[in-house]
């Protein structure tokens, strides 16, 4: 027993060497995103012209044997000035039975398919408008985070969320913890070749609905020249959302060739003060949608169609009354990317924007998003 | 036997070849491969299905080494589930064991998709196997102490078993020592190690860069008596071997990447020694 015991210990100094490096370092990862346009999208961060998109640096290391941790900061340039936004700092359990994780600080929201998914990876330029309209590009938040995963063939994921909700407050006297969401995730594969993956979201904004509005300002359009706040452009009391992805490659491989269908759908509710009903183009509910196709034909190039659809609403005080005006933006966008390698990617992508009026915008966008340094492995 | 089990194990591995390897330990196991031998282990999807069955694995094998970079340490993450994370008893790599060929100290992305850890492609390193047969074993009992016996015993058959096929096959390899060969992405680095064959060229101009035209007409260069055949794997694309063949009329050999459904380690290798020998020496008589 004892010989056994001390033979364990001599084979596990012998494989140790070559893995001490990594263990002992945190992995450290940059993401530089650069891009030129001709124009601008609805609700958008990126500008006309050049400009810098998600330039990231992100670290992640397991603390002990319980826990992991991940810090990842953002910079963003606005003219002259640089921003550096905190996008990620959570701790997150290794250890806990039954299936359960729990993570906590500052995380990307769980609601829907592509909110927890860090934007290098997107295949467009920009989250759809209907995630620019409704999560504000995408939503992260100070909070704490419950995950169950069941012990199933079937993959069942269900998950709760608090947080801080100041990004989608609507109110001047906001409650300190706003939103609370719940989530369930299934998902299996259909063959060897091809996987899908459902979800069902609701996102609880208890300081979600409108009660006041300003005097001609546009206290609902949080994304002018000057406040690129990452704030929702519409809030609501509820939000519900459904969402589907599958995914192909022949034989599973997906090295050479696959193909990515997404889509999801949201449906915001409660959005205004009941002194509001009565009022003009008040809007009772809210939808936004998008469908994306996905096809890499070779190990480097791939393109892609997708359609965005997000419903909105403009309003200001005028004296004793309020003006609304419903707002609608459709975008329909083609691009096509070359992989230099699995680390870096130019794309150009096309979008034909139209809004409630009909008028139409064409948008034409050259970017490239490279990384360097570790490179984290990427969600379904 | 001591004692049978309440419930079988439940494994995960990262790729079939571990799958072929632990059946061999724990036949009463029930053991998923994650991938198959048509799909490349760099490129694979940290799916729902992958999770689920994480989720549920009392252990888990992959070659490590950073191999599934791209995916495991998502389904580790996501799968919630303890047994499974590094650094446990009940999470192994395979790499972690093996002597491993081609390990850097500098690494820059530049010189394409290497390892500093080495080549992770140690399903064909035919020493080694006594030594990780060794280590499972001993995982397993810790693992499962109830069936601690059955393992210790079925870890001693493989490996006599292995012993003696080691020497079969070296034997049978004698003629392919020293052939020179042009191959894909060095997945077959282990194996011409241990057979004493070379890798001249690769039809990658980096590893894992897919092969270009500039590329390929380089090796149109080569003389051709410095090699012997072309080498690719069941799992990468055949046109850029096809082509160099037709280019240079040297024979093209496609070899499997791992184990097919239900064959055993062994065969596997018996598998590729006929392929080699059929193309390099002569057809070998079934």
């Amino acid at each position: 027993m004892k010989k056994k015991l001390v033979s364990l210990a001599i084979s596990s100094i012998l494989v140790s060497p070559a893995f001490a490096n990594t263990l002992s370092n945190p992995q450290i990862g940059v993401v530089l995103d650069g891009y030129y346009q001709n124009g601008e999208r609805n609700n958008s961060e990126r500008s006309e012209g050049f400009g810098l998109g998600h330039t990231e640096i992100s670290m992640s290391a397991n603390i002990d044997d319980k826990f992991h941790g991940v810090l990842t900061t953002v910079l963003e340039t606005h003219g002259d000035e640089t921003e550096l936004l905190l996008e990620e700092a959570f701790i997150q359990t290794l250890t806990m039975p039954y299936g359960f994780n729990i993570r906590g600080g500052r995380f990307l929201s769980d609601f829907g398919y592509m909110n927890n998914q860090h934007m290098h990876s997107d295949s467009f330029v920009e989250r759809p408008v209907a995630y620019r309209t409704f999560l504000g590009s995408h939503y992260y938040d100070d909070g704490l985070r419950a995950n169950l995963v069941l012990p199933t063939d079937m993959y069942i994921k269900l998950g709760v969320e608090a947080l801080s909700g100041s990004k989608m407050s609507a109110v001047d006297d906001a409650t300190a913890v706003g939103v609370y969401t719940t989530t369930l995730k299934i998902g299996d594969d259909f063959s060897e070749s091809s996987s899908w993956q459902f979800g069902l979201s609701y996102l609880r904004n208890e300081n979600g609905k409108v009660t006041s509005f300003e005097e001609h300002d546009h206290s609902t359009d949080g994304h002018d020249e000057h406040d690129h706040s990452h704030a929702s452009a519409v809030t609501g009391t509820n939000l519900y959302g459904a969402d589907f992805v599958w995914k192909w490659a022949p034989n599973g491989n997906y090295k050479y060739s696959n193909f990515t269908l997404s889509a999801e759908y949201m449906l915001l509710d409660d959005i205004l003060d009941s002194k509001f009903k009565g009022e003009k183009d008040a809007p009772d509910t809210l939808a936004a949608y998008y469908v994306s196709g996905v096809y890499r034909f070779t190990p480097s190039w791939s393109a892609g169609m997708r359609y965005s659809d997000a419903e909105s609403y403009d309003g200001h005080a005028h004296g004793d009354h309020v003006h609304l005006t419903s707002l609608s933006d459709s975008e329909i966008e083609a691009m096509v990317a070359w992989d230099s390698s699995h680390f870096g990617t130019v794309r150009a992508q096309y979008t034909r924007v139209e809004n409630q009026d009909k008028a139409t915008d064409n948008v034409f966008t050259l970017q490239y998003v490279m990384t360097f340094g570790a490179h984290g492995a990427h969600a379904f | 036997m001591l004692s049978a089990p309440a419930l079988a194990l439940n494994i995960f591995v990262c790729e079939p070849e571990w799958k072929a390897l632990l059946a061999a330990h724990a036949p009463k196991a029930t053991i998923y491969s994650a991938t198959t031998a048509l799909q490349d282990p760099h490129y694979v999807q940290a799916r729902p299905s992958l999770i689920a069955k994480m989720r549920q694995a009392d252990m888990a094998m992959c070659s490590g080494a950073e191999l599934e970079i791209g995916w495991l340490p998502m389904l580790q993450a996501r799968s919630s589930n303890p047994a499974v994370q590094n650094n446990k008893q009940s999470m192994l790599y395979a790499s972690e064991i093996v002597s491993m060929l081609d390990t850097h100290h500098h690494v820059d992305r530049s010189m394409g998709d290497i390892h500093a850890y080495g080549n992770p492609h140690v399903q064909f390193a035919a020493n080694d196997m006594i030594r990780i047969s060794r280590v499972v074993s001993k995982r397993l009992e810790s693992i499962d102490p109830a069936n601690a016996f059955s393992y210790l015993v079925n870890g001693v058959k493989f490996r006599e078993h292995w012993r003696k096929k080691l020497i079969e096959w070296e034997q049978r390899a004698e003629p392919l020592r020293g052939k020179q060969v042009v191959s894909y992405h060095e997945t077959y680095r282990y194996l011409f190690d241990w057979l004493g064959m070379e890798q001249i060229a690769d039809l990658e101009p980096k590893p894992g860069v897919s092969p270009t035209t500039a590329h390929l007409q380089s090796l149109t260069k080569l003389d051709p008596a410095s090699f012997d055949a072309i080498i690719y794997s069941s799992h990468q694309n055949k046109r850029a071997a096809n082509w160099l063949h037709q280019q240079t009329d040297k024979p093209v050999i496609q070899l499997p990447l791992t184990v097919s459904k239900g064959q055993t380690l062994d065969e596997l290798y018996d598998r590729v020694l006929d392929d080699l020998l059929n193309v390099l020496v002569e057809p070998v008589k079934d």
